[in-house]
């Protein structure tokens, strides 16, 4: 991409004002999507999203400029934009950027951006043939070939001259079922980090089909939840949303940094219930969410955030670090070019446990039992957040009992983590986009089986 | 390489591999947006963006390729990729352009001088420095953020289509932080138009009146009520369900209104009107993402589904004629349907009367969650609320972490009456959502 000395002289005029750091990067990413209807290829979209952005730090100030124009001179001049921008004054500071060769930690064997749509239009349809022919209640079955092959480069005064190349691919099937006049949707949607070589042993498509028909159908033979306080199992995989939403998202220091969240100056200090040892790990290979740099240019790293209910660290970016007077934890990450990089996540799990899945499910007289989850949404500053639950079950006298539709799940996550008393063994992780203030970037949500002892339940 | 001479490369690229007609559809944006953190400006952010989306019919079938780069090689590169991409289509949905030659209706967007960065930092400050003085019990993280810009967009077709439109826009928001010791609140509120004109003092009051509202509340009992949503959390309802009003999204079996268009779907008083020059709207569109001409109507008339939202493909399938509703989600997108500004007709009662109405019951004014609580196909919800109990037809005491939960689409019919008190929507742009208050019943709040 671009040339170090090229970079160098970037930086340089982007500082030529005063600035104490600078950070180019730039981006050329593939997004390739295929849509398929009723068993036909309905869409196809491809995007080239190609541009850089200027970033300079004046202690607490920042100031970011994007352009489409990555020739030597529209770099110069986007330079140029910031340095007027954040003032008058002069260089204070040297640059010399040292190339960062980094081991891949995430290989890609097979990049989806290099096949041609025929091979990717034959795992689609045998998805999409697999969720139609599983039950005669399905009405209609979608499909979605997604893969991105995102190139990125970040050089910055404080030596970083580094690049990655991100490749993801991932399988979406939707079905609707009709039972009665009720109609309902399923769906099932995993991603890798990893090229076509996802569907040689670890993603089935067949498999995928049938669970989002399996799901559809489950839900359109079901009656609406009812509303109230109650003791909710949640179970693997994407069920972590919950510590995504009621937690994880109050420890970016995009929130903390600004006294904005529910567990600003509570670091050392017990935050949720001893079962809880909660992660965040951008080094799982091939992982939906994980990355071999964070957008800054740090290496990526595995943080534990909370150990048994003790909270250890925030997720940080370099800028925001500032303000908190700590270092980044390799946490900054970014859309594409044109969003402000800050804090996020990448994988985030509650570790396993020691309880028992049977035993958990056994210890709930009149409860919930949420199998499969939908996406949510927190407020940091009071830490109210909401997800759905894409698929539940009552439980009755310890026992897995009708499927319920309709429910979602409120309450206030400091509250909320501090009530998950049982953690069970089996650990699965599920893959989402993530949505924030520096755009939608791919996060893994994870946990075991776990017992939350009382949240209130939306239904009717 | 601009948009005019990468237009060039495109056509000699597409007449090379025989390609006869062909679109491009041409997005630009440039933004400059401050934040204000404690006294000063502590970010600054200038973004120049957009990019270029190709349409090609080759055989019968419309491929699609999109790029932010434009040069020689790209603009090649991008019609062998949209050849390739059409060749792999398998739907028999017909390839159609708009002819040039279109009549469209003028209505030009609010005109304004737009602040220039100093500008922005000179009113972006003092905003600041208002929101930090408003209430005592403003915390000093409060936020608040300007934007300006300019917005455009071009179509430029192989049938003698080429219309642009482009619009500045100058955005204000204010996110105050309050607390009282024990606990915080937030609360925002947002304003487009020209700085000169905005009450600022106004906006704040009433996003610091927002947050310390949120302070205190309680959770209120479990139960079927009354509810009456505000126009803010009307319109968010609207618009997550409003794709079911999509003729693409029924025609696809994803619409619960599909074969219902003649028939009565909702209770008398509801007109659900879709209007792309809505007074006040940033963007008024006088052409859809198709370059058909757009124009206002009615979607429900007094209870009747009169018209799904159509754009030429979906209409040519149905045998009718496009509403004009073509429209892209961002300019790599596929053309879909979707309104402009959408909106229910006003009634004829004050908000206040409304709750008189109401008894009691619940005021919402806040939903979370919609994108993942909400199911557009089915109707159902069951959504994080936020308000006002209602008790002897006024809103008292603070309620939040609750529930609300229904459907859709049975909603529609019950809702009992509409207030009058509309407002533009609030977002920027050439699409919105914006309601009345409403008064619905049959809806279930789960609380303690």
């Amino acid at each position: 991409m671009i040339p170090k000395d090229l970079c160098e002289r970037v930086l340089g005029v982007a500082v030529s004002t005063g600035a104490d750091y600078a950070e180019l990067f730039a981006e050329n990413t593939l997004n390739h999507t295929i849509e398929m209807v009723g068993g036909k290829v309905d869409a196809i979209n491809d995007n080239v999203i190609a541009g850089a952005a200027i970033r300079v730090y004046k202690g607490l100030r920042s100031v970011m400029a994007s352009t489409v124009d990555t020739s030597e001179a529209g770099l110069l001049k986007c330079a140029r934009r910031v340095a007027d921008a954040l003032g008058e004054g002069k260089a204070e500071i040297a640059i010399h950027l040292s190339e960062r060769v980094l081991a891949n930690i995430h290989p890609v064997l097979d990049a989806p951006s290099s096949v041609a749509n025929v091979r990717k239009v034959d795992i689609l349809r045998a998805a999409s043939g697999a969720a139609k022919e599983y039950n005669g209640a399905v009405r209609q079955v979608t499909g979605t070939f997604l893969d991105v092959d995102h190139n990125i480069l970040i050089a910055s005064t404080d030596g970083v001259y580094a690049q990655d190349r991100q490749i993801r691919t991932r399988l979406v099937i939707r079905a609707v079922a009709e039972i009665n006049g009720q109609t309902q949707t399923g769906s099932c949607s995993p991603g890798r980090r990893m090229g076509m070589e996802m569907f040689d042993g670890v993603i089935d498509p067949v498999a995928v089909g049938k669970e989002a028909a399996r799901h559809a159908v489950i839900m359109a033979g079901a009656g609406y939840c009812p509303a109230g306080v109650m003791p909710v199992a949640i179970e693997n995989g994407f069920g972590g949303v919950i510590f995504h939403e009621a937690c994880g998202h109050s420890l970016e220091a995009s929130s903390v940094a600004y006294n904005a969240s529910q567990f600003c100056g509570k670091l050392g200090q017990k935050i949720a219930s001893e079962k809880v040892t909660a992660i965040d790990d951008g080094t799982i290979p091939n992982a939906w969410g994980s990355i071999n740099i964070d957008d800054e240019g740090t290496p990526s790293r595995k943080r534990v955030l909370i150990e048994k209910g003790v909270l250890k660290t925030y997720m940080i970016d370099k800028f925001n670090g500032r303000r908190m007077g700590m270092e980044s934890t390799a946490s900054s990450r970014r859309q594409s070019y044109s969003y402000t990089p800050t804090s996020r996540m990448t994988n985030t799990y509650i570790a396993a446990g020691e309880d028992r899945n049977e035993d958990i499910i056994a210890s709930i007289e009149y409860g919930l039992y949420a199998k499969k989850m939908g996406g949510g949404s927190v407020n940091p500053v009071t830490g109210e957040f909401n997800f759905a639950v894409d698929e539940g079950y009552i439980v009755r006298n310890g026992r897995i009992c009708e499927p319920v539709r309709g429910a979602s799940l409120v309450g206030k996550g400091s509250e909320i983590i501090q009530k998950i008393d049982m953690v069970g063994t089996d650990l699965d992780m599920g893959q989402g986009m993530c949505g924030s203030s520096s755009g939608s970037i791919p996060t893994n949500v994870g946990q075991p089986l776990i017992r939350v002892s009382s949240i209130t339940v939306g239904g009717r | 390489m601009d948009f005019n001479e990468f237009k060039k490369c495109v056509a000699e690229e597409a007449k090379a591999l025989g390609i006869a007609d062909f679109e491009l559809y041409y997005t630009c944006g440039e933004s400059t947006e401050l934040e204000a953190f404690g006294h000063e400006i502590n970010g600054f952010t200038s973004s120049v963006e957009g990019g270029v989306s190709l349409r090609c019919a080759l055989n019968g079938k419309m491929g699609y390729a999109s790029t932010q780069a434009l040069s020689e090689a790209e603009a090649r590169a991008l019609v062998r990729r949209a050849a390739e991409n059409a060749a792999t289509l398998e739907s028999e949905e017909p390839a159609l352009f708009v002819e040039g030659g279109q009549i469209y209706e003028e209505h030009p967007a609010p005109s304004y001088p737009l602040p220039d960065a100093a500008q922005l930092k000179k009113t972006l400050l003092e905003i600041q420095e208002k929101l930090l003085a408003a209430d005592p019990m403003v915390l000093d993280n409060s936020q608040s953020y300007a934007a300006s810009g300019t917005e455009s967009v071009a179509i430029f077709n192989s049938r003698g289509l080429d219309v642009s439109v482009s619009a500045g826009i100058a955005s204000f928001h204010v996110a105050p932080i309050v607390g009282n010791g024990e606990e915080m609140s937030n609360d925002y509120e947002f304003k487009l138009g020209d700085p000169a004109k905005i009450d600022f003092d106004q906006l704040i009051a009433k996003a610091v009146t927002g947050a310390k509202n949120k302070l205190g509340g309680t959770v209120p009992a479990t139960g079927a009520m009354p509810v009456v949503f505000s126009p803010e959390a009307m319109s968010s309802l609207l618009g997550t369900f409003s794709s079911a009003f999509s003729s693409e999204m029924a025609q696809k079996g994803l619409s619960a209104l599909r074969d219902k268009e003649g028939q009565v779907v909702a209770a008398p008083n509801v007109t659900l009107v879709d209007d792309p020059f809505f007074e006040g709207i940033a963007m008024p569109m006088p052409f859809d993402a198709e370059g058909s001409p757009t124009h206002k109507k009615n979607v429900i008339e007094k209870g009747k589904l009169l018209t799904l939202l159509y754009n030429l493909q979906t209409a040519s399938k149905a045998g009718k004629t496009t509403t004009g509703n073509a429209a892209k989600a961002g300019y790599a997108s596929k053309v879909g349907v979707r309104p402009f500004v959408m909106y229910l007709e006003p009634g004829t009662l004050s908000e206040d009367e409304l709750l008189e109405k109401a008894g009691s019951g619940v005021y919402i004014n806040m939903l979370g969650g919609l994108h993942a609580g909400a199911n557009p196909i089915s109707g159902d919800f069951s959504l994080q609320s936020g308000g006002f109990l209602i008790e002897n037809g006024k809103k008292t005491s603070p309620i939040k972490s609750f529930t609300v939960a229904g459907n859709f689409f049975a909603m529609l019919s019950a809702i009992r009456d509409i207030a009058s008190n509309l407002e533009p929507p609030r977002g920027g742009g050439a699409t919105g959502f914006t309601s009345p208050s409403v008064l619905v019943d049959g809806l279930t709040v789960a609380g303690k």
